[in-house]
């Protein structure tokens, strides 16, 4: 199969699934409605609206970890076509990543030192 | 063909999986159980929340199921059985895999329930935790391989496979796939008896369905993804390849879930704190020494 192909039986796959899902949606549709009583929609909050709205701005305590983490994620895109062509091109392969993820190494070492592997 | 078998494969183990958890948690092996839940599932009504986000409320669950399904698509049973292999398999699996965290934070947003919300912010900091010890693993197995093929990936462990190739590696995979499934120890976002089922919380019916039949499509196609990256995949003696493979990921799916029922569910500050501090080093440790060893070893 071509790469073209691949991806395409890819794509029919999802639209399966989805196909599928309605499907479901159907059947079920077909064997009885769910019936709309007052206060059957509430959301799982004992019985009661929540107080506060849901939908506020969320104080994501692990900020710190997230900007490192970014700075890793990006460092994995160099990391896949490094891994493959590893082992051809040799000793020099290991010393350029080496030095690489060494830095960066230092990095997550530094916003350890500076707090940032903490829950704020 | 092929695309159909492995579907049917797939669904299988996603009732074996049922079954396996209601035993690792009760001690009662009831082969039927998951049927009559799914029945009764179905026959419930599906409500609606009162103001929700209706998109990310009704693709959340099939997203699940999505990518669930699109990773396992490039998991080779045998040489042949596999819907397509990809020439980037591996990163593949990866990036389906990520879609699993957007679908648990739409669940989260979309009914707009309080418990529900906090279960989907938790799996953002989870997935901050894991999704290191996921890729920095794979890169290490990729290095050996020299190939992003799955099935080169097991060819590659003709010999020694990987889990005695790279021990730490695995044991770094494999915690990040249970936290991946959201598997007991690290069921941050669902929570049972602290959130209400967070995510969980507000499906009824048939989409909490599709939802749990997501969930256990993702333990199976996770197991799969350990064994073949780590166990050798098809390979063994005696048995045919297709034995192996189903003997191998049963064993590893029961491994997970029997995990779970063992321990108390961390911290999401722990698993961070851990994660990083720990599981990180660790991993480019593991990608280091695996370096070394592909270029000494002939």
């Amino acid at each position: 199969m071509s790469a073209l192909e691949q991806y395409g039986l890819l794509l029919g796959l999802t639209i399966g699934v989805i196909a599928f899902v309605l499907s479901l949606y159907l059947f079920t549709q077909m064997i009885g409605k769910t019936r709309q009583e007052p206060a059957k929609d509430v959301p799982a909050t004992g019985g009661q609206l929540s107080r506060d709205p849901v939908w506020v701005r969320y104080h994501a305590r692990y900020y710190g970890y997230a900007l490192l983490f970014l700075a890793f994620d990006m460092e994995m895109a160099f990391m896949y076509p490094w891994a493959v062509v590893y082992k051809q091109v040799g000793r020099v392969a290991l010393l350029d990543m080496g030095v690489f993820l060494a830095i960066l190494f230092l990095g997550l070492l530094y916003g350890w030192s500076q707090g940032a592997l903490r829950r704020q | 063909m092929t695309t159909v078998l492995i579907l049917l494969l797939l669904a299988l183990g996603a009732y074996l999986v049922a079954v396996i958890e209601t035993w690792t948690i009760t001690g009662r092996f009831q082969l039927a159980a998951p049927l009559f839940a799914g029945i009764a599932l179905l026959g419930r009504e599906s409500i609606v929340p009162r103001k929700p986000d209706r998109i990310f409320f009704e693709v959340a669950p099939v997203l699940l199921l999505i990518s669930a399904i699109l990773a396992a698509a490039v998991v080779p049973l045998t040489p042949d059985l596999i819907i397509t292999d990809l020439a980037t398999g591996a990163l593949f699996i990866n990036a389906a895999l990520v879609y699993v965290l957007v679908a648990l934070l739409m669940a989260g947003w979309g009914p707009d329930g309080a418990y529900a919300m906090i279960g989907g912010w938790r799996f953002l900091g989870q997935l901050i935790a894991y999704a290191m010890l996921i890729v920095m693993p794979i890169t290490a197995v990729v290095m050996r391989a020299e190939s992003l093929l799955t099935t080169q990936i097991v060819v590659s462990q003709a010999g020694v496979w990987n889990i005695v190739y790279q021990p730490l590696g695995f044991v770094l995979f494999f915690i990040a796939a249970m936290a991946l499934a959201f598997l007991p120890p690290f069921d941050l976002p669902t929570a049972k008896g602290e959130l209400a089922g967070g995510v969980e919380a507000e499906y009824t019916g048939v989409r909490l369905a599709v939802f749990r039949l997501g969930r256990l499509a993702l333990i199976i196609t996770l197991a799969a993804a350990t064994v073949i990256f780590y166990l050798g995949g098809w390979q063994g003696p005696w048995l045919p390849p297709w034995a192996w493979s189903a003997i191998k990921i049963l064993v590893v799916t029961a491994t997970m879930l029997l995990i779970g029922r063992f321990m108390p569910r961390i911290r999401e500050a722990d698993l961070l704190a851990w994660c990083w501090i720990f599981g990180i080093p660790l991993a480019l440790l593991n990608i280091f020494l695996v370096g070394v060893l592909v270029l000494v070893l002939p």
